[in-house]
């Protein structure tokens, strides 16, 4: 009997835990989790709850919400609910772009060195990313997803890491637009940090100029020079308009507040991303009223340095303080959210975070960051980030509170579809 | 204070040494800086066939003898830049007119006096601003920094600044062996695709103790070349042989304290004579320095602290962080353009705290007697070469000017190519 | 922006408060008595006391009373000058060339400011206040500049001399002509001569006329109430060529043979504009009489010499000879190392070319400043100038001459005595940090 309940299980689990990609077999439609402590993600708790979802929606979530007939019931005694996680930038899902060693030599900004604008992220997926699951796995039932190369690389997308085609993954785009600022390695223009952000400059005042021309052109092309095509430009200037988030790297107090003022100065609405040394800079980001993006990746020493050559005290103490910006920004009321920034694997991911709470992040203002803040962040908050009837079923179920290290991830939720982790699998739960 | 064009001097020679040998020259008047006791006042020096014959305050002046009148002056003896690149560079960024350092990381049989070029327009820059003679040195970077690449670069010659040609210019042919010990450098420059290299220092660390064991090995095979009764030249070994041997010091570069460590340990393994040149951390070593009796010729006083967080007078103090502890401070410009501004790297340094005698030393006597030539150089001493120089003041403060120079007891043109320019296109309407 | 300062630590906070007397936005009152002052325009003042308030000089003058609460800085048996200005600098930036064009002029030096330079610290502690941070040598037309102010400390916003004419940076020569490329398949830049080097320069600015021109008519037209009209596009590599034509704009143009020199002033004339200074200038001496005419400032080195072969003519003299001349003179450093002992360059000036002690301090105060057009603001001991001071512990004109403290908008933001203090507070703050990151490290061992 045991063994059969426990193939049973395996079997089950088996199948739930297969990629988007192979084959499921259709689920219910319906569930309720109940009885479990809820946290919402939007201020809530609710210590004794039902959450209810129908057709990936949430339908109802409450302390006394009743159970609808035909749903697939799950007890939830003992287990915590939350919003389903989400890593606010990453490649996750994205076609690797050939290593282009071969960059055109650009003689100027003209050339739109660099720039793949129109690259949108939505547009280029591929489901077959071992990362999709290993993330889903330990809760993350979200990602923005955007391309990374050369200095403007393109539009992220807003993916929930599941479904069966490659477009299934996309809940919104474009949600960004990804800046670098990395000199052309071909020694071509621009070569330097000074040339990027003169580029920068240089080619969102075309977009705007572009989108003036071009109206004007539309209006009445009679006795006008015809508008140059230029497919860098319309995507710059719909950011200029829209308010897209462009994304801008930052780590150090300084190049933290160069992004922002050059972001302001283009006319665009800056995200800046990294935010290493941001304890230093989160008054003036509150001030800014300027989001960001703060890496995961606490930096470190290089393992295979000279253990004679001394680091200036600059680098120890950005070292040593980085795990407590986000408490900072917390505290300065900054919007945040976090990103893996090329970590490995979900584990490493989580011992970061337990870094940043080691060093004063509150357990609220870390799930704040990992679900409402990049929901918001990116638009979609209004669909995204927290457990709210008529919301997005992305739900997450663990055995205890998210960020304990012994804390195991039960069961996802990804538009409403369940997927019950394993536990052996390496990369299930928060470890 | 204008310039002024010597017009007292009686004989002038632009390069030229001394030809009849019954010249007397009686310098008179002056304060007389020995080195060798306490200054004279109103001194006189006679100066016979380019030896100092007489020193005192009341020494008779021979009768025909050329009287150089430095009343109201200050005679000292001339300066020397113990390792300098005068007479191997020209423009330092053209190839053609550089011939400091070689190909091949060990070329002891080399001689920097064999490329000498006894016109270069440094020497008479130098010469007006006090050097009177040189240490030569091969290794050098070609470009501003100290020291070239790793190596044994060949055998520095100690020269005149005066003479038609080399043999003329030469004091002593070889005074050491030059030798820039191997650093680990995990960040540098390449300059083919202008941008900084990081490497791992593993691979880093591999490649020098790998050249620290060939340098080892040199060393043995030198020994046993040395050792041999009946052996085919080898004029490499032969060279290095001296060394071996104890007849010519090994000048090593280096400036980390860990290089320095470590070459320190070289030569007490390989029981050979070492200076220590440029030394930018050796205050970090001072105690193993002065216990082991190693001299050092300081690199430039003006540079940067090595690392962020050093103090940012570190440079500046390291001469005087030294003298202190016991360890013998000379100092050179490692340069060719940049010698005549040598005396100004020790009066920073006595700024910040060496004293000024021990200043004044480190680039007259300290290193005549590190190279052997004590006998002749280095002091206002009967006997010795009339290498002097006679000022308006304190040689090390900048404002002070070089009235007359005597190399070999020959009063000697302070014109060069700076004085030349200048007086021709002042003259332009 | 708001002045931020860096937190070393508490106590070294405590100890910077006492000197600088507290508080970082509003510069207090201060005395500085009893020191001999060189105003470097209106003489020597043996025993002067200079009073300062909300950063600016208010009184100069012997036995000045002290107001309650003044922060007093005993600079008896000291020099007081004003503030070393360095007339071209590479510090406090994250890039110095855009070399890939031959006319960078789109970029600039505000864009890759790096307030955190430590060199900006450093050249404190050689009595600099003041340096004019400019693009690199490797373009015929580099990129703009920015003139800061050291106060170390600051962010960037902070350093910024606020209300300095903006400048930009020509090179010709040697430099703009050897450029990278002409390996592994990237194409050699244009230009490869001298001939090239005055080419690019003066299409650059033809094309900047028709741009200028483009602009007025679209103006006109607008003025003209004419409707649908599209505004020409925004060029910010013209747009910086214009600001000079229109006298806006400053340009510091890197040279040194005389021939180039020449070359350089006649394209200027020719687009009636100026050259505000002409940067290392090692053979202006052969053309001070043309220089002088044209009305261009001389920025030069001391002495360095033979590192390339258009600076074999160099001559020690070059400074005075020009200042013989008419031509206004300032020594500057192009090297942070060189940076810190400006004074003593200048010193070099009464041996090699017979200046007096006035015109040799001149050299790296008023003159550098009047090349600047930040005149009114710094570069001498006046009443009504910014508070900007060295203070010497003997004459500054003479090797031995150690800086003791050295001063801007009124704040000490070095002092000689404090830095030891200081560098003990570091070594303590590194063992801390070390001993704080080593179990992350003995972890992933």
């Amino acid at each position: 009997m045991k063994t059969n309940v426990l193939r049973l299980c395996i079997a089950s689990a088996l199948i739930a835990a297969t990629s988007a990609a192979g084959e499921r077999p259709k689920g219910p439609d319906r569930y309720a989790i109940t009885g479990a402590r809820i946290v919402t993600g939007s201020g809530q708790v609710i210590e004794q709850g039902t959450l209810v979802l129908e057709h990936g929606l949430i339908t109802a979530v409450g302390a006394s919400v009743e159970v609808p007939d035909g749903v697939w019931v799950i007890d939830g005694s003992g287990k915590v609910v939350y919003p389903g996680l989400v890593d606010a930038l990453s490649d996750i899902a994205l076609e690797k772009s050939e290593a282009s060693g071969d960059a055109p030599f650009s003689r100027g900004p003209l050339d739109r060195p660099g720039t793949t604008s129109w690259a949108a992220a939505a547009d280029a997926l591929v489901l077959d990313d071992d990362r999709v699951e290993a993330w889903r796995n330990a809760g993350f039932t979200s990602t923005v997803s955007s391309p990374s190369t050369g200095i403007v690389s393109g539009q992220a997308a807003f993916l929930n890491l599941a479904g069966e085609r490659d477009e299934d993954l996309v809940v919104a785009t474009p949600v960004a637009l990804r800046v670098n600022f990395e000199p052309n390695a071909n020694r071509s223009f621009p070569g330097s940090l000074m040339g990027v952000l003169a580029y920068i400059r240089q080619v969102f005042a075309d977009a705007s100029h572009y989108r003036v021309s071009q109206t004007a052109y539309a209006r009445e092309p009679r006795g006008k020079r015809r508008p140059r095509y230029d497919r860098a430009l319309a995507p710059l200037a719909e950011a200029q308009v829209d308010g897209w988030p462009v994304l801008m790297p930052g780590h150090w107090e300084h190049e933290i507040e160069r992004a922002v003022r050059l972001g302001r100065e283009i006319g665009v609405r800056p995200v800046v991303y990294g935010l290493h040394e941001g304890h230093r800079a989160a008054e003036f980001l509150a001030s800014e009223n300027v989001a960001v993006l703060v890496s995961l990746k606490w930096p470190e020493a290089d393992e295979d340095r000279d253990p004679e050559a001394e680091e200036p005290l600059r680098v120890l103490r950005m070292r040593e303080q980085a795990p407590k910006t986000p408490a900072a920004l917390a505290k300065a009321g900054v919007m945040f959210g976090f990103y893996s920034d090329g970590l490995e694997s979900p584990k490493e991911i989580f011992a970061s975070l337990r870094k940043a709470i080691d060093r004063g992040l509150t357990h609220e203002s870390a799930l704040h960051a990992l679900t409402l803040g990049p929901a918001t962040i990116f638009g979609v908050d209004d669909r995204l980030g927290s457990l709210e009837a008529g919301k997005i079923a992305n739900v997450i179920v663990a055995d205890g509170a998210l960020f304990d290290e012994n804390t195991r991830i039960e069961t996802v939720f990804v538009d409403g579809a369940k997927y019950e982790i394993r536990k052996s699998t390496d990369e299930g739960g928060a470890p | 204070m204008i310039l002024t064009r010597t017009l007292t001097i009686l004989v002038l020679f632009s390069g030229a040494a001394a030809s009849a040998q019954d010249d007397v020259i009686a310098i008179t008047g002056g304060k007389i800086v020995t080195l060798a006791g306490e200054p004279i006042e109103n001194g006189t020096i006679i100066i016979r066939n380019g030896r100092i014959a007489e020193v005192g305050a009341n020494v008779a002046v021979p009768a025909g003898a050329e009287v150089i009148d430095a009343s109201g002056l200050e005679v000292y003896p001339g300066m020397m830049d113990a390792v300098s690149r005068l007479g191997l560079t020209e423009i330092s960024s053209t190839a053609a007119t550089v011939d400091t350092t070689e190909l091949g990381d060990y070329n002891p049989q080399l001689t920097a006096a064999t490329a000498v070029h006894p016109s270069s327009e440094h020497i008479p820059v130098a010469r007006a601003n006090g050097i009177t003679h040189a240490v030569t040195a091969p290794g050098g970077s070609g470009g501003f920094g100290v020291g070239g690449p790793y190596g044994i670069h060949g055998q520095a010659s100690l020269i005149n600044l005066a003479g038609w040609t080399v043999e003329e210019m030469a004091v002593k042919m070889s005074v050491g062996m030059v030798l820039h010990w191997p650093t680990i450098q995990t960040s540098t420059f390449d300059f083919s695709t202008f941008s900084r290299v990081e490497k791992k220092f593993s691979e880093v660390k591999e490649q020098y103790e790998d050249r620290v064991a060939e340098l080892e090995d040199w060393m043995d095979a030198a020994r046993r070349y040395a050792g041999e009764s009946e052996k085919e030249t080898d004029l490499k070994l032969e060279a290095l042989a001296k060394v071996v041997e104890g007849e010519l010091p090994m000048m090593i570069m280096a400036d980390d304290a860990r290089d320095i460590k470590r070459a320190v340990q070289f030569a007490e393994e390989q029981g050979i004579k070492m200076i220590l040149l440029s030394g930018r951390d050796a205050w970090k070593e001072k105690a193993l320095l002065a216990e082991k009796n190693i001299p050092v010729i300081l690199g430039p006083t003006l540079r940067l602290p090595r690392t962020e967080d050093e103090a940012y007078d570190k440079p500046l103090t390291a001469a005087s962080e030294l003298q202190a502890a016991g360890v013998r401070v000379i100092f050179a410009s490692f340069s060719s353009a940049n010698s005549r501004l040598l005396p100004y790297e020790v009066g920073n340094a006595v700024a910040r705290g060496l004293p000024w005698e021990e200043g004044l030393k480190g680039i007259t006597l300290y290193p005549a007697e590190l190279f052997g030539v004590s006998d002749e150089l280095g002091s206002i001493e009967e006997g010795k070469r009339a290498n002097l120089i006679i000022t308006d003041g304190d040689p090390l403060e900048i404002r002070t000017e070089i009235k007359h120079l005597l190399i070999d007891g020959v009063p000697t043109s302070l014109d060069n190519r700076h004085l030349e320019l200048y007086e021709k296109y002042r003259a332009r309407q | 922006m708001n002045v931020k300062r860096f937190v070393w630590t508490a106590g070294l906070v405590a100890s910077v408060r006492v000197i600088a007397g507290g508080g970082a936005a509003v510069a207090q009152t201060m005395v500085i008595r009893g020191g001999t002052i060189l105003t470097v325009t209106n003489g020597t003042m043996v025993n002067g006391d200079i009073l300062v308030e909300d950063g600016k000089i208010v009184e100069i003058g012997t036995n000045l009373s002290v107001p309650e609460g003044a922060l007093v800085i005993d600079a008896r048996g000291q020099f007081v000058m004003p503030g070393i200005i360095d007339a071209h600098s590479h510090i406090a930036a994250e890039s110095i060339n855009e070399g890939s064009v031959a006319v960078s002029s789109m970029t600039g030096i505000e864009d890759v400011l790096d307030p955190t330079d430590i060199n900006i610290y450093r050249e404190l502690a050689g009595g600099v206040t003041t340096s004019n941070i400019l693009h690199g040598s490797a373009n015929p037309i580099g990129g703009k500049n920015a003139v800061i102010k050291h106060r170390w400390g600051s962010d960037a916003e902070g350093l910024l001399f606020k209300g300095a004419l903006p400048g930009i940076k020509f090179a010709l020569g040697e430099n703009p002509k050897r450029s990278r490329g002409g390996r592994r398949g990237v194409p050699r830049r244009y230009p490869a001569t001298r001939m090239g080097v005055i080419d690019v320069i003066r299409e650059a600015f033809t094309k900047a006329r028709a741009y200028r021109k483009e602009w007025q008519d679209y103006e006109a037209q607008k003025a003209h109430g004419q409707a649908d009209l599209v505004p020409p596009r925004r060029d910010f590599e013209l747009e910086p060529l214009v600001e000079i034509m229109e006298g806006k704009r400053l340009v510091h143009a890197h040279c040194y043979r005389a021939d180039e020199i020449l070359q350089l002033l006649r394209v200027a004339e020719e687009f009636d504009f100026r050259i505000a200074t002409l940067q290392h200038v090692l053979e202006g001496y052969k053309v001070a009489k043309e220089i002088a005419e044209h009305g261009a400032g001389a920025s030069t080195f001391s002495d360095w010499w033979a590192y390339k072969m258009e600076a074999y003519d160099a001559i020690p003299y070059n400074a005075a000879l020009m200042t013989e001349k008419g031509v206004l003179v300032s020594l500057n450093s192009d090297s942070a190392e060189e940076a810190r002992h400006l004074n003593q360059e200048a010193a070099k000036t009464l041996k090699w070319g017979g200046l007096s002690e006035e015109q040799a301090l001149a050299l790296i105060t008023i003159n550098p400043a009047k090349q600047l057009r930040i005149d009114d603001r710094v570069g001498s001991i006046e009443v009504g100038k910014d508070a900007d001071f060295a203070i010497f512990d003997t004459h500054p004109l003479s090797v031995y001459a150690v800086p003791q403290k050295t001063i801007v908008d009124g704040k000490v933001y070095f002092d000689r005595e404090e830095d030891a203090e200081r560098q003990k507070a570091l070594v303590e703050e590194r063992a801390e940090l070390l001993e704080k990151l080593k179990p992350a490290t003995e972890e992933k061992q």
